[in-house]
């Protein structure tokens, strides 16, 4: 039927040797962050937010050589044709005077532009709070995590999911260009909260049900990936509109939340399960 | 690997009811009626809210176009906002001295403003560079300790009073002024400003725009002579209250040519001799917004010298102090106690508003459709689905109600509504496969047995989706505050409201 794209092969995704695939992309996720944070100073390429910059999205119907003209002597860094008449320029650094002039400019000849500017300083504020959002999101998430389950491989393998969700999804946003902004911050930190959704049904039915381990992973199983299913359809949907109807803001939060749950169903039903189930039985063994 | 049982065969006798169709539950318990349903407190509150909400978000036609009460975020109607931060700072020192002597000391020697805020930390209402201060500080016997760009809470509230006034002055409706402080610190770094319908250029005049300030004095009768200008006032203090008295006032100070100004026009008028019949009178804007006469000792000694420094009363208890605050704002005519810059500033036209929004209503219909469609497609079962997607939508509803109070939806809000479409949906999966494990609808005890379990799995869920954007709320990154609100707003809404009667409509709708 519809939901079982592929088998949930209890027996075989979800031993030790399974695992090995997971923490292999984790790792290798870990050294590409590693190597673009080591060439450029930060993990994922940052946008206007936190890099600093002026952006401007304006209808005209000249030609880019016209445009290109009329910003002549501004730190003008890219025209990109947005589709119909609408051309978004991106300018580096400049001081607030320059883009005083700059946003004159802009308005008198064009009174409908969208323009935004951030300078370096605050982009740098930015940067540092939203780091700590980040920070103080997963410290929370764990401790809510530790209280609900008590135990603690259980709590830590969800934990560890929950890292691996955002430490690959990252360093999928550079392979598929999508910078770092508020928005994708924000949809990240939502990952937090919907990472650890399956991983806690897939902690609770093992731990607190009774009944055979495998079917009780692959019950689990069967109701996670329906919802998980649900979310993929919410925000795939949100995608599409916003990509056909260009709402940058929302589409690359669209697209950062599908990563990441796509990176969520394997590490949840293989690498969380794995964990579990290594547990389980290790506790059962002894006891 | 097991090679004695196979996967697919297991598979098999584990999976919930997808494919047995529901009504084939054994009918040994008596059907829940459906009056019983709608008297449950659960389902009764969901249909208040609901009825509520939309009472509260108001549809309505207003010119032949649909509005509502639901408030828009500059980047679905069109508007700019501009941030700027401080050209000030609050530092800590040690100093061998007393406070004041040093608070005195740095006025003079960095000629500026400087407040003692206690605590060991000094406001300095100029930039200047960490080095420079820890240079400067030694010669007035002191050393820095510690240094925040940004100003005092209260400076800060100053700050935002006058650009309030301002903008209100103009008429310019939906105006919103925000005082943004980092965690973990007092200090006020930036203060952001939100114009809708204005486009930026509009936005930065008036932000930096000042009012035309004049002080008149009272010739004869409705008569008045005019004595000075605002650009004579050199230095507006804060309110305070007259030295052994309770009641409050402003002091300001003059430049030698505006208190020459000021003693000619009242001596020449004779409100030094007659105070009584010759009101100063203080107009911004062309509006008195201050009337008084000269008190005694003002006016005997203006009769012998000029003086720079002036104070006006207001009057006794809050009312007094509330006056005092707007006449400082007034004689400052719209300049602000600190230099600011703008670190960042951006608009959205009214056209692209309206497309964006267009947009996001797309986007939320069609997320709603496109959820659907795959619980149908999962359940296969209209009295499950129908259910499902009817308290998905009231979610929404009772959302956007509870958001015409307290926040205004911007496209990250809507980022936010859109994920709790998905979230809320994956929950009420949660409740209805756990309740119909196995594929048999459970007796009430067992069901309520699972019901619980299944309500411990989405509170878990929900208690750390909360937690997660509970940062962006205390942090103030200005767009993503909403985006966390509504998300938040929705998993309450959800675990307190929608999924507790959820589980009571498919307990009743299992058991016909």
């Amino acid at each position: 039927m519809g939901m079982d794209w592929f088998r949930y092969d209890v027996d075989r995704y979800t031993t030790p040797r399974a695992a090995i695939i997971p923490l292999a992309i984790l790792v290798l996720a870990l050294i590409y962050l590693g190597y673009t944070m080591a060439t450029t100073g930060m993990p994922v390429k940052p946008g206007l937010d936190f890099q600093g910059g002026t952006a401007v999205t304006i209808i005209s119907g000249e030609d880019e050589a016209a445009i290109r003209a009329l910003v002549a002597g501004y730190p003008l860094e890219s025209v990109t044709k947005e589709g119909g008449n609408q051309y978004l320029l991106k300018f580096g650094a400049m001081s607030p005077d320059q883009n005083e002039q700059l946003v004159q400019l802009i308005t008198s000849r064009y009174p409908d532009a969208s323009i935004n500017y951030i300078d370096e300083t605050f982009g740098a504020t930015l940067q540092g709070q939203a780091l700590l959002a980040l920070i103080f999101s997963f410290i929370g998430m764990a401790i809510v995590v530790f209280i609900a389950f008590r135990t603690g491989v259980p709590s830590l393998a969800v934990i560890f999911c929950a890292f691996a969700d955002m430490v690959v999804t990252a360093a999928l946003m550079n392979v598929f260009g999508i910078p770092l902004t508020l928005g994708t911050v924000a949809a990240l930190l939502m990952l937090i909260g919907y990472s650890v959704d399956s991983d806690i049904l897939l902690t609770m039915r093992v731990l607190k049900r009774r009944g055979v381990l495998s079917e009780k992973l692959a019950g689990a199983f069967h109701t996670g990936i329906i919802m998980t299913t649900t979310t993929i359809a919410a925000v795939a949907a949100m995608l599409v509109v916003t990509t056909l109807m260009n709402v940058p803001v929302i589409q690359e939060i669209a697209a950062v939340l599908l990563i990441g749950l796509f990176v969520d169903i394997y590490n949840t039903w293989i690498t969380n399960a794995a964990l579990l189930r290594w547990y389980v039985e290790k506790k059962g063994a002894t006891s | 690997m097991s090679k004695t049982r196979g996967p697919a065969k297991k598979k098999e006798a584990v999976a919930p009811p997808k494919e047995k169709p529901v009504q084939a539950a054994p009918h040994q318990e008596k059907p829940v009626s459906w009056t019983e349903v709608l008297k449950d407190w659960r389902v009764t509150l969901l249909l208040i809210l609901v009825v509520l909400s939309v009472a509260a978000i108001y549809p309505h036609t207003e010119d032949g176009k649909l509005t509502s009460r639901l408030q828009f975020g500059l980047d679905l109607q069109g508007g700019s906002w501009i941030q700027m931060g401080f050209g000030a700072e609050v530092v800590g020192y040690e100093t061998t001295g007393s406070v004041d002597d040093l608070v005195f000391a740095l006025r003079d020697r960095l000629d500026t403003q400087v407040y003692d805020l206690g605590n060991g930390k000094i406001e300095i209402q100029k930039y200047y560079t960490r080095d420079d201060l820890a240079r400067i500080f030694p010669e007035v016997n002191a050393t820095l300790t510690s240094y925040e760009e940004g100003v005092s809470r209260n400076t800060a509230d100053t700050v935002k009073r006058i650009l309030e006034e301002k903008i209100n002055s103009l008429g310019t409706r939906d105006a919103r002024v925000n005082l943004l402080t980092p965690v973990g610190s007092s200090v006020v770094r930036y203060v952001r400003v939100e114009l809708a319908g204005v486009n930026l250029q509009t936005a930065r005049d008036i932000v930096t725009q000042q009012g035309k300030f004049e002080i008149r004095v009272q010739t004869t009768g409705n008569e008045s002579q005019h004595v000075l200008y605002g650009d004579v006032i050199t230095g507006v203090g804060v309110p305070n209250k007259e030295p052994g008295t309770e009641i409050w006032g402003v002091s300001f100070t003059l430049n030698d040519n505006g208190a020459a100004a000021f003693r000619d026009a009242c001596i020449q008028t004779g409100a030094t001799t007659d105070p009584e019949n010759h009101y100063l009178s203080m107009i911004l804007d062309g509006k008195t917004v201050y009337s008084a006469p000269l008190s005694a000792d003002l006016a005997s000694s203006l009769q012998t010298q000029p003086t720079k420094q002036l104070y006006a009363t207001t009057g006794e208890g809050n009312a007094g102090l509330e006056q005092a605050q707007q006449l400082e704002i007034h004689l400052r005519a719209g300049a602000l106690p600190v230099e600011v810059r703008v670190a960042g500033s951006g608009s959205v036209s009214a056209p692209l508003g309206e497309q964006y929004l267009w947009a996001s209503i797309v986007a939320l219909l069609f997320a709603i459709l496109t959820v659907g469609v795959v619980v149908y497609y999962r359940y296969r079962e209209p009295l499950i689905v129908f259910p499902m997607m009817a308290i998905n939508l009231s979610e929404v509803v009772i959302l956007l109600g509870v958001a015409t109070f307290i926040q205004q939806l911007d496209l990250a809000a809507i980022a936010g509504l859109i994920a709790v479409v998905g979230t809320g949906i994956d929950q009420l999966v949660v409740i209805t496969d756990e309740v119909l494990h196995e594929g048999r609808v459970p007796s009430p005890s067992l069901y309520r047995k699972r019901l619980d379990r299944a309500v411990a799995i989405i509170l878990v869920a929900a208690g750390t989706v909360v937690i997660a954007m509970l940062p962006l709320i205390l942090m103030d990154l200005s767009t993503l505050k909403g985006f966390a609100i509504i998300t938040i707003i929705g998993v309450l809404i959800g675990v307190l409201v929608t999924r507790p009667a959820y589980g009571k409509i498919i307990m009743a709708i299992l058991s016909r």
